[in-house]
């Protein structure tokens, strides 16, 4: 049987508007968390994009010169494969480079345009056995002379701090966003419920006269997925407004050294409002389908 | 049209509400229900539209074994059967016009049937200059006649009315009776469960006496008692 859309817009636009506190009530803790998770995702991102050389154990890189020829570096190479001080390490050609360089500074084109992959340096990423801070300086001093090596650079004690503070703090914001969004559920369980009551009559004149199950039940599982869809809506616009300044609070990378920018680009941000969406549909879905089927016994 | 084996139906705590009831209903019958009150009426109409399933025996309603039927297409079962009830069930909200209206809507029959079907039934009880105003502004006579014309604007086979004129003085009931009996004559079977001595008495239909859960009495031309 084919439902009638006009009937389902009009049941549902007036049971939104009958129980207008609670539902904005929903809304807005809806939004709140979706926010909150957006928000830790951003950071999560920016940090990432930051630190992005410094990820998997990478304590140092070997920048070779951009002119170092083949046996140079092949030289590297074997050196890094023999010490029994390197757990593993990484070559980075010059064409790697220019695409990492690429995905760092693709909110720039200006960037991307003024670089060739020429002239980039090939690099090795290297993972040591040990990390504790004085062997890692030892080790990564004793490739500093290797012909064809233009500079070793360490990863610092506040790429570790800022990886480490970002991990405990999207942690933290997770798991009071699924807290919140768990109350979000329960809230428009709630509506529905009262929605349900507020219409009882007609659920009743409705199953005595052979509507079916999902007729009734449609109505009110669009109230609960346009809850969480309003509510999703909201937190994106509000981390749309809110990125600009998120970018600016955090510190200049030009302070801190080796780290890139903490840029968000636009198609991770894409991605993240996306997710919001439907974690937001989902959780108002899901909230109305338990009070669909737990109270409406039809 | 309607088929009763060995139903029996006993509550949680323990009341039985109908014991070991056999029952055949052609069509187009008309058949009372009397009894006590808690002499398992209710229950029997209940049963019929699936909204309590016995716990031993067979009802048969229109060739299918309700039984049988899985809750999905209970819905398509009722849209055979009308309901009348003493307390009307409109909606206060909605117009005559929409109350009956909105039995046809929820089923999804298209605005040109509840176009030409709903003023024709509203003109069959007579309330077709009623049609814009709300149940509150009727009559309880009005109110129960806009109720029938909900369980009949469907033209189900079956009609179930639970103490229709229970809350109406006598003169009224016999409006809704004619009513009724009118329905009855297109061939629709009507199964009323009734305190009404006078409108039994009078109509002299069928009667089926329930006592405490069982069938005592099954009278054709029956009186009340």
């Amino acid at each position: 049987m084919p439902i009638k859309v006009d009937y389902v817009v009009r049941e549902t636009t007036s049971n939104l508007g009958r129980n207008i506190s609670i539902t904005l009530a929903s809304v807005l803790t809806v939004a709140v968390s979706l926010a909150l998770v957006g928000a830790s995702l951003m950071l999560r991102t920016g940090v990432q994009n930051a630190t992005q050389r410094w990820q998997g154990g990478i304590e140092f890189v070997v920048y070779m010169n951009v002119g170092a020829n083949q046996d140079q570096i092949d030289a590297m190479a074997r050196e890094l494969g023999d010490s029994p001080e390197v757990k593993s390490f990484k070559y980075f050609d010059q064409q790697a480079s220019y695409e990492e360089f690429k995905r760092l500074f693709s909110d720039s084109p200006e960037m991307i345009d003024s670089v060739r992959a020429e002239d980039l340096p090939p690099s090795y990423r290297v993972e040591p056995v040990n990390k504790d801070a004085d062997s890692v300086e030892s080790l990564a001093s004793t490739f500093e002379q290797r012909p064809g090596v233009k500079q070793v650079v360490l990863a610092s004690q506040t790429i570790r701090l800022i990886q480490n503070l970002s991990r405990a703090l999207t942690l933290g914001i997770f798991v009071v966003a699924a807290i919140l969004l768990g109350a979000a559920g329960l809230l428009i369980l709630n509506t529905i419920r009262m929605a349900m009551f507020a219409r009882r009559r007609e659920i009743e004149v409705m199953k005595l006269v052979g509507a079916t199950n999902w007729f009734i039940r449609v109505p009110f599982m669009l109230e609960g997925l346009v809850q969480g869809l309003i509510g999703a809506l909201l937190a994106i616009g509000a981390l749309a407004l809110f990125q600009p300044f998120f970018e600016g609070w955090l510190p200049n990378p030009q302070e801190i050294p080796l780290v890139s920018g903490f840029t968000v680009s636009t198609a991770s941000l894409l991605g993240i409002y996306v997710l919001l969406g439907v974690v937001g549909a989902l959780v108002g879905t899901i909230g109305a389908g338990v009070a669909v089927t737990r109270f409406l016994d039809v | 049209m309607i088929t009763l084996q060995n139903v029996t139906k006993t509550y949680k705590n323990s009341t039985v509400a109908l014991r070991d009831a056999n029952v055949e209903i052609a069509k187009g019958e008309f058949v009372f229900l009397v009894g006590a009150s808690g002499s398992g009426k209710s229950t029997f109409i209940r049963l019929l539209n699936k909204e309590e399933t016995p716990e031993k025996g067979h009802i048969y309603v229109a060739g299918k074994d309700i039984g049988q039927l899985s809750s999905w297409k209970v819905p398509f079962l009722r849209r055979n059967i009308g309901c009348v009830f003493q307390d009307f069930k409109l909606l206060p909200t909605k117009t005559v016009f929409e109350n009956v209206a909105f039995a046809l809507e929820v089923i999804g029959r298209p605005r040109s049937v509840v176009q030409t079907q709903v003023p024709a039934i509203l003109d069959l009880v007579g309330l077709g200059h009623k049609a814009a105003n709300f149940p509150d502004e009727l009559s309880g006579g009005e109110q129960q006649r806009v109720s029938v014309a909900r369980a009949f604007v469907n033209r189900p086979l079956i009609l179930l009315a639970d103490e229709p004129t229970g809350n109406l003085d006598p003169a009224t009931s016999v409006g809704i009776m004619r009513l009724l009996d009118r329905i009855n004559k297109t061939g629709t079977t009507v199964v009323m469960a009734t305190h009404d001595r006078g409108i039994v008495d009078t109509m002299r239909r069928r009667v089926i006496e329930l006592d405490r859960g069982s069938i005592v009495r099954d009278q054709a031309r029956g009186v009340y008692e």
